[in-house]
C-alpha cells in the first residue's frame, strides 16, 4: 500500500470520527424527523443552545436558537424579548396542542436547564411547524432576593416606626395567653365536678330523649298524628263562650260560663 | 545565535512549492505509523483519568456522576492533543533530529548544498507541514479513542450506563472542542520538525553530538509543547 493511500485513509477515518463524534452531541441528526417551534420569552433562565426539550420529561429534541428580539410583538399584542427556536421529534408533536405550557426547568446533578412542555388537551387545536407561542417566564432569583431584601426593610421600618405599639400589643397578647391558660385550668378543674358532671349527664339524657321524641314526631305516623290535631284546632276555633253557651241553653242546662 | 535565522528560513520555506513526495512519505510516517503507539497510550491516559477523578470525586462529594462529563472535557481540551505530541516529539523528533544531525556528521548536508538544493526546502518544510497535519489527525483520533476507552472503563470500572456517559459528556463537551484540540494538535506538531532540525543542523560533531542532537530535541520540543499548551489554552478560554 502506497503512502498516499495509508494518508487518504488516515484522513478518512478522522474524518469518519469527526462526523460520529458530532452525531453523538447532536449537531448532525440526519435521520430525525422533527419540526421546529419558536418559544417567546422576556427571561430565558440560563437555557442554552443546546439545552434539552422535553415532553412529559421525555427528551425529544434541543434548542437550535436563541434571538434577541426587542419589542417583538405576539400576537396576543404582547412584547417580548427573547425568541427561542426549538425543534421537537414528530412522534412527540403529536401531543402539543395549542394550550400546551413551556416552562424552563431545571435537571441533573448540576442543575443544567432544560425546556419542559406540557401536552395540551385533547380538544385544542394542533400546533403548526414555525409558530411562535409564549412560554412561561421562570421565576428571576435575582428578583426575588431584591424584593425580600425590600421587604424585609419596610418590616423593619415598621417595627422602628410603631415600636410601643408592638411591644404593648404583645405584652397584651401575652397577658392574653396567661388569662386563657388560667381560664383553661379553670374549666379543666371544673369538669372534675361530680355535680356538674351529674348536670351534664341529665343534660345529655334529656337531649337523647329529644332526639328519639323528635325521631318519632318526624315519623309518618307522627305526621299524621299532627296533622289531625291541627284539624282539630282549626274546628275548634268557632267554639267559643257564645257558642258554647248557645248549645247549653238548648239543651236546658243553666250555667255560669267564663 | 541561530535560532532566529534558522526560524526564518523554516518560515520562508514553508511558502515554497512543496516537495509532495517527501510530505506524503513523512506524513505516513507520522500518522500512520505513529497511531498504534499514541493510541495504545492515550487509551491508557483516559483510563486512568477516569479512575482517578471518580476516586477524587467520591472522597470530595461521595459522587461520581460528572465524573464522565469533566474527563470528556479533559481528554478533548488537554490529554488527547498534548500526549498524542508529546509521543510524536518522542518518537518523530528524536528521529527527525538523529537523521538530520547524522547527515551532518556525514556531509550529506554538504552534498545537497553543492546540488543546489535547499536543504530547508528538502528537508525541513515537508517535515514540518506532515507533522503539522499528522499532528493535527492524531490529536483527533486520540481524542476519540480517549473518550471511548473513557466510555467502556466508566462502565466497567464505575458502573455508569451509556446514557449516563452520554449526558454527562452533553452538559460539559461542545463540538467545536474537537476543532481546537486539531488546532492544538497543529500547532504542536509543527514545532517539532523545526525544533529537531535546529538541533541537527548546528548541533555538535561526531557521534556523540548525533546522540546530543536527539536528547536536546526531544527534552526542547516537549517543554515548548507544554509552554505553547499553555498559551493555546488561554487563547481558547475566551472562546469557550
Amino acid at each position: 500500500m502506497s503512502s498516499q493511500i495509508k494518508v487518504a485513509l488516515l484522513f478518512i477515518a478522522t474524518l469518519i470520527g469527526v462526523v460520529l463524534f458530532g452525531y453523538t452531541l447532536g449537531v448532525f441528526q440526519p435521520f430525525l424527523n422533527q419540526n421546529e417551534l419558536v418559544v417567546a420569552y422576556n427571561f430565558a433562565g440560563g437555557l442554552e443552545v443546546g439545552s434539552k426539550v422535553r415532553v412529559m420529561g421525555i427528551p425529544v429534541g434541543s434548542v437550535k436558537k436563541i434571538e434577541f428580539a426587542p419589542g417583538h410583538k405576539l400576537p396576543s399584542g404582547e412584547e417580548v424579548q427573547l425568541l427561542v427556536h426549538v425543534s421537537i421529534q414528530k412522534d412527540a408533536w403529536k401531543t402539543l396542542r395549542q394550550d400546551s405550557g413551556f416552562f424552563i426547568n431545571l435537571a441533573g446533578v448540576i442543575g443544567e436547564k432544560y425546556l419542559e412542555i406540557s401536552p395540551g388537551s385533547e380538544s385544542a387545536e394542533p400546533l403548526t411547524p414555525g409558530q411562535v407561542l409564549r412560554g412561561e417566564d421562570p421565576p428571576r432569583i435575582d428578583q426575588l432576593i431584591s424584593q425580600s431584601y425590600g421587604l424585609a426593610g419596610k418590616a423593619l421600618e415598621f417595627f422602628n416606626k410603631n415600636e410601643g405599639s408592638v411591644i404593648e400589643t404583645i405584652e397584651t397578647m401575652n397577658k392574653l395567653a396567661v388569662n386563657l391558660n388560667v381560664l383553661m385550668k379553670q374549666m379543666n378543674k371544673t369538669s372534675k365536678n361530680q355535680d356538674l358532671q351529674g348536670l351534664l349527664h341529665d343534660m345529655r339524657t334529656l337531649s337523647s330523649n329529644l332526639a328519639y321524641f323528635s325521631d318519632k314526631m318526624r315519623s309518618p305516623e307522627g305526621e299524621k298524628t299532627l296533622k289531625l290535631v291541627n284539624t282539630l284546632i282549626h274546628r275548634l276555633e268557632g267554639l267559643d263562650s257564645k257558642a258554647i253557651h248557645k248549645f247549653l241553653q238548648e239543651e236546658g242546662i243553666k250555667a255560669k260560663l267564663f | 545565535m541561530n535560532l532566529p535565522k534558522h526560524l526564518a528560513r523554516v518560515f520562508l520555506s514553508l511558502f515554497q512549492k512543496l516537495h509532495l513526495g517527501e510530505f506524503f512519505r513523512q506524513l505516513e510516517f507520522i500518522g500512520w505509523r505513529s497511531l498504534p503507539t499514541v493510541l495504545f497510550c492515550v487509551s491508557f491516559a483516559a483510563m486512568v483519568t477516569i479512575l482517578e477523578s471518580a476516586f477524587h470525586m467520591k472522597m470530595l462529594i461521595q459522587n461520581d456522576a460528572l465524573v464522565p462529563g469533566f474527563a470528556a472535557l479533559l481528554i478533548l481540551r488537554e490529554l488527547g492533543a498534548v500526549i498524542a505530541c508529546l509521543l510524536l516529539a518522542s518518537r518523530v523528533g528524536a528521529g527527525y533530529a538523529a537523521e538530520i544531525a547524522s547527515m551532518r556528521v556525514t556531509e550529506q548536508l554538504d552534498a545537497l548544498k553543492l546540488l543546489g538544493i535547499d536543504r530547508y526546502w528538502y528537508l525541513v518544510a515537508p517535515r514540518t507541514w506532515a507533522c503539522a497535519l499528522g499532528g493535527a489527525l492524531l490529536s483527533v483520533l486520540a481524542c476519540l479513542v480517549c473518550l471511548y476507552a473513557a466510555f467502556i472503563i466508566s462502565q466497567v470500572q464505575l458502573g455508569q450506563s451509556s446514557a449516563s456517559f452520554l449526558a454527562g459528556m452533553h452538559a460539559f463537551v461542545h463540538f467545536q472542542d474537537i476543532f481546537l484540540a486539531a488546532i492544538k494538535g497543529f500547532c504542536f506538531g509543527a514545532t517539532i520538525p523545526v525544533i529537531a532540525s535546529y538541533y541537527g543542523f548546528f548541533g555538535a560533531d561526531g557521534a556523540e553530538g548525533v546522540g546530543q542532537a536527539t536528547t536536546k530535541s526531544v527534552v526542547a520540543s516537549s517543554v515548548t509543547i507544554i509552554i505553547i499548551d499553555f498559551v493555546l489554552t488561554w487563547i481558547f478560554s475566551h472562546f469557550y
